[in-house]
């Protein structure tokens, strides 16, 4: 007869692996949806081709109304079907990292349009050139600005790897339910599991909501907006 | 590119009745799990507003909690830890529930930033003008607070909605369950699941734009970069 105290640590491990590759996926697709998200915005805000702002617009209401499960589903199963095979880890990083480049687009196309318009318009007039003005006066302020969204958005996507498991992704619900079929420690399984994604979402949350505090501190300017 | 969509035209007529019957209830299953969050939400507003500090203490742990938990972890456990303590739920009802308790956490909020952005002069003018508490709060309050909170709330329902798909994995036949069997039976996923995200599509679009119409109506008047292109 084992006791939970026997069968705890096996458990653990095996959760911390699933840890491991969520956060594997949750680092990738935080690539993908911070680049991806901040070229689109830029490009959406100061463009003056309407083609493009509606094909933009496009690309992130479809992102966005549609759930990640089927974006996951389309990019595994769906491109398999034509020949384009991607690992489960694969198939969740581009995933979630393209839902995330819509839904950070938003944040920083907001953020960008939220900014003093004096802003961008003192520093082309000092004679900044209009790409070093972006990088040096308006990016970093449009970041500060909006912190709270991209820290929002870190813990939604830590929360949103557990999709993945959807697809087969090792990561931690995909061994929570192998070990439920192997152990029967159904509560306790489920419940490791849910502690484990608490211990990584509140630290993230905290962090980013020091940063704020910092920053706005730092600058003075916080509240300027 | 035409090939791609002769498919449709072909499996149209046995394709639609399935998805259109599972869409309802996926329409069921989001609206009855909006509803109990935005009844555990008032609750946790209330509670967070008393005198009493344990209550209060109890409500933002709750709010925090759930935020930090990943809707599907909710899910599987409920479906598969309650019945080790006795409490047999369809997939259905507890996706129901797992909808509600995580839609409350974010409806709280909503809820809570509405009625905070209402001035306390508000209320205390409408029970100085001799209204009860009650109707001060249905009469003054409470449509003012509705002009912010409807917005977010239209939006929470989207992600709601969505969140929905992930009752496909605990055996509740709503939309992306019912495209998952259509895929392996039909063998033809990138069509199923195009077509299943157009069907949430379709119903999440036009909230999220009255989401945004609304917000920008109340959001006027502030001269920015984003002005010139409205």
């Amino acid at each position: 007869m084992t006791t939970v105290v026997d069968i705890l640590p096996h458990i653990l491990a095996l959760l911390g692996d699933g840890a491991l590759t969520a956060a594997q996926i949750a680092a990738g697709a935080a690539a993908i949806a911070f680049v991806g998200g901040l070229v689109l915005a830029v490009v959406n805000v100061f463009t003056q081709l309407v083609a493009v702002r509606l094909a933009i617009a496009a690309y992130t209401e479809w992102m966005r109304n549609v759930p990640a499960l089927a974006h996951l589903f389309l990019l595994y199963f769906g491109l398999a079907s034509v020949g384009v095979r991607l690992t489960p880890l694969a198939a969740a990083i581009v995933g979630l990292g393209l839902v995330g480049a819509a839904v950070l687009c938003d944040v920083f196309s907001a953020g960008l349009r939220a900014l003093h318009v004096g802003q961008r318009e003192a520093a082309l007039a000092v004679g900044l050139t209009p790409l070093q003005a972006l990088r040096f006066i308006v990016l970093p302020q449009v970041l500060r600005l909006t912190l709270p969204a991209i820290g929002n958005y870190a813990s939604q996507l830590v929360k949103d790897t557990s999709i993945a498991s959807a697809i087969a992704a090792p990561e931690i619900m995909f061994f929570a339910r192998n070990l439920v079929t192997s152990t029967f420690e159904t509560p306790l399984i489920y419940a490791s599991a849910i502690a484990l994604y608490a211990a990584i979402v509140l630290p993230v949350s905290w962090l980013f909501a020091r940063l704020e505090r910092r920053l706005a501190a730092a600058g003075g300017m916080g509240g300027a907006r | 590119m035409i090939a791609f969509f002769a498919i449709y035209g072909d499996y149209a007529a046995e394709w639609l009745p399935r998805l259109v019957l599972a869409a309802r209830v996926t329409a069921t299953l989001s609206l009855l799990g909006f509803v109990l969050a935005l009844v555990l939400g008032a609750v946790l507003v209330a509670a967070q507003r008393t005198h009493v500090a344990a209550l209060r203490r109890a409500a933002a742990a709750f709010v925090q909690f759930v935020r930090a938990v990943p809707l599907l972890a909710l899910l599987l456990a409920l479906y598969f830890g309650l019945p080790s303590f006795g409490l047999t739920l369809p997939g259905y009802w507890v996706g129901v529930l797992g909808l509600g308790i995580q839609g409350a956490a974010y409806v709280a909020e909503v809820l809570r930033g509405g009625l905070d952005a209402v001035h306390r002069g508000q209320r205390e003018a409408a029970l100085a003008a001799g209204l009860t508490p009650l109707a001060a709060f249905r009469f003054v309050v409470l449509p003012q607070a509705m002009r912010v909170m409807l917005p977010p709330l239209l939006n929470a329902y989207v992600s709601l909605l969505k969140d929905s798909s992930l009752c496909a994995l605990i055996a509740t036949d709503e939309l992306m369950l019912t495209a998952r069997a259509m895929a392996s039976e039909y063998f033809l996923p990138l069509h199923v699941f195009v077509l299943v995200g157009l069907f949430y599509f379709a119903i999440a679009f036009p909230l999220s734009m009255c989401s945004r119409l609304l917000a920008r109506r109340l959001g006027r008047g502030r001269r920015t970069l984003g002005t010139n292109q409205g």
